[in-house]
């Protein structure tokens, strides 16, 4: 069902030479869809009502964040936008209840939030990763600690590392890794429990820009075929849009949604997203609300 | 021909300089020099060995005393280690709570950075009032020196783990038992070892003054009774041994810290 997304919405860019070689096996090979067979978590959904974060109390209270309404249809690829200290890492805590929110509602799959829900996969700006663990046992510690059956995931494991270009790297500890790789090796434990939603806070934030779009694509194609829910902040313009099928415009303390922005573009995506005129409308549509909203001073 | 001669040879020096048997090589012919030059000196201007004794003399005395050095030694050892484990004992749980309780981090720290100040074999007449001379004063006066650096380096290792790896294991659903496990401790590792490194050194130099002041058994015992009959050579065989139970415990240190931490950038 993947590779038919994958291939009917556009048949030629499959063969740009912006995909991978481990792109082109995974596709031949109908890629890893399930790579354990048996059914995958589908996404969640994902619904807030008036979420708001105060920080601290009296005089000394912070008004971060809200309140904001948050509606994510299960398998949506969603990105919020919006300038630094705006309160997008903030919001994406208080949706799984890793941090409490000071005021609001969070449903995920029609259930009430009361205690910070397990069934997701975190990958952060740094990588995160365990200096005292190999890049496999990294992985792993999803499984140690949820106590799941070791050789299930020791399988899924070794195809999220086959998918993202891992293979090889399993018994290295992440400072002999590269920064690209890092990231790839924490966006693999981020899934490999096989989560209902992942939820990324500018996880390309801290690469460099040919790492970027590489990784970029990589995630759309793991996306298409697994279909999780993503909730992914970011900065970047233009990871936003070459990303998401929509994309939410903060502003700043207190951070609120300003404005929901369809993205409407076929996928994959390529590397060069100017080449869609597209594109270009929408980032220009986001620079004007930047610019509204007082984010660039020149 | 020339220059491509001196370079070969400063190619060959260049790796003998640089590797380790060299260095072994090198120190050791270092000690045997030095050692020569004491003998020969000492015999030319005819020292008597009770002010100082050859190293023929003291090196002999360690071979044919080794059954008693080698006891003492022992105790030696066993004290370290009892009052070094006892240490890291306390120090590491002690650190935890103190940087997750704040107010253990108000109240209890400046007491324990007091205790710290305070010299610490003041304390051993005290101990020995209370439990008697004996390796077991000597083992507490360890304890209480090698356990501070524990502390100290354990507290900022706890302290410097990345909170967001927190949110990562919650993600995961992990309890706190197995957040500690998994991920604080472990991560804190290399701050702990560097503070079990210096508490290790402590404990050496501590212990052989714990023997000296409280203790019944031990190199340092050895040797303050030896100082009271006089007997430099044994005086001496106990520095050499002292120093070859602190080399042990060094050594012991750094297989330690590979086992505790295969992970580290060796």
């Amino acid at each position: 069902m993947a590779d038919a997304v994958v291939q009917t919405l556009n048949p030629d860019k499959a063969t740009m030479m912006d995909m991978t070689m481990a792109d082109m096996k995974a596709r031949t090979s109908s890629g890893l869809v399930h790579p354990v067979g048996g059914a995958s978590a589908a996404g969640a959904s994902i619904n807030a009502r008036g979420l708001t974060k105060v920080f601290g109390s009296g005089e000394n209270a912070f008004h971060a964040l809200g309140p904001i309404d948050l509606d994510i249809k299960p398998g949506e690829f969603v990105s919020i936008i919006g300038p630094s200290g705006c309160g997008k890492s903030t919001t994406m805590l208080l949706v799984t209840g890793l941090e409490p929110s000071s005021a609001g509602t969070v449903e995920i799959d029609g259930k009430p939030l009361t205690a910070p829900i397990s069934e997701i996969g975190i990958v952060f700006q740094d990588h995160l990763l365990l200096d005292f663990r190999t890049a496999i046992n990294n992985v792993m510690l999803q499984q140690e600690i949820r106590g799941l059956d070791r050789a299930t995931l020791r399988e899924r494991a070794d195809a999220l590392f086959a998918r993202l270009g891992l293979s090889g790297a399993e018994n290295r500890y992440p400072w002999q890794l590269s920064g690209g790789m890092r990231q790839r090796v924490s966006i693999a434990r981020a899934l490999v429990h096989d989560p209902s939603m992942l939820l990324m806070d500018e996880p390309f934030g801290a690469l460099d820009a040919i790492t970027r779009t590489q990784i970029r694509h990589d995630l759309e194609m793991l996306w298409l075929e697994t279909r999780k829910t993503v909730l992914f902040i970011t900065h970047s313009i233009e990871e936003a849009v070459g990303l998401s099928d929509r994309v939410l415009v903060m502003s700043k303390s207190p951070g609120t949604i300003v404005e929901e922005i369809i993205i409407d573009l076929p996928r994959p995506r390529p590397a060069h997203l100017g080449e869609y005129p597209e594109f270009s409308k929408y980032a220009e549509r986001i620079y004007r609300i930047f610019e509204k909203l007082g984010v660039y001073k020149f | 021909m020339v220059p491509a001669q001196s370079g070969t040879r400063a190619r060959l020096m260049a790796a003998f300089g640089g590797s380790y048997f060299s260095s072994v090589l090198i120190g050791t012919v270092a000690v045997l020099l030095l050692l020569g030059l004491w003998e020969a000196a000492l015999r030319y201007f005819e020292v008597p060995v009770w002010l100082a004794p050859k190293p023929s003399d003291f090196l002999v005395r360690l071979y044919t005393d080794r059954a008693l050095i080698a006891g003492h030694a022992f105790w030696t050892s066993l004290t370290i280690v009892e009052g070094f484990t006892l240490g890291v004992l306390v120090a590491i749980p002690l650190a935890l709570a103190i940087v997750s309780v704040g107010a253990l981090e108000r109240g209890l720290y400046p007491v324990i950075v007091f205790l710290n100040i305070m010299p610490k074999t003041v304390i051993g007449p005290i101990l020995i009032i209370w439990f008697g001379i004996g390796p077991l004063v000597a083992a507490l006066i360890v304890f209480l020196m090698s356990f501070f650096p524990v502390l100290v380096d354990s507290m900022s290792g706890f302290r410097l783990v990345d909170r967001r790896l927190f949110y990562i294991s919650r993600s995961m659903g992990a309890n706190p038992w197995q957040t500690f496990w998994k991920v604080r401790l472990p991560a804190a590792m290399p701050h702990i070892f560097s503070g079990m490194k210096i508490g290790v050194v402590k404990a050496v130099e501590g212990v052989i003054i714990a023997e000296f002041i409280a203790s019944n058994k031990g190199l340092g015992f050895m040797i303050v009774r030896a100082s009271a009959f006089m007997d430099m050579t044994l005086m001496f065989s106990g520095l050499v041994a002292a120093a070859i139970v602190a080399l042990m415990f060094n050594g012991a240190m750094s297989i330690i810290g590979q086992w505790l931490m295969p992970w580290s950038r060796h």
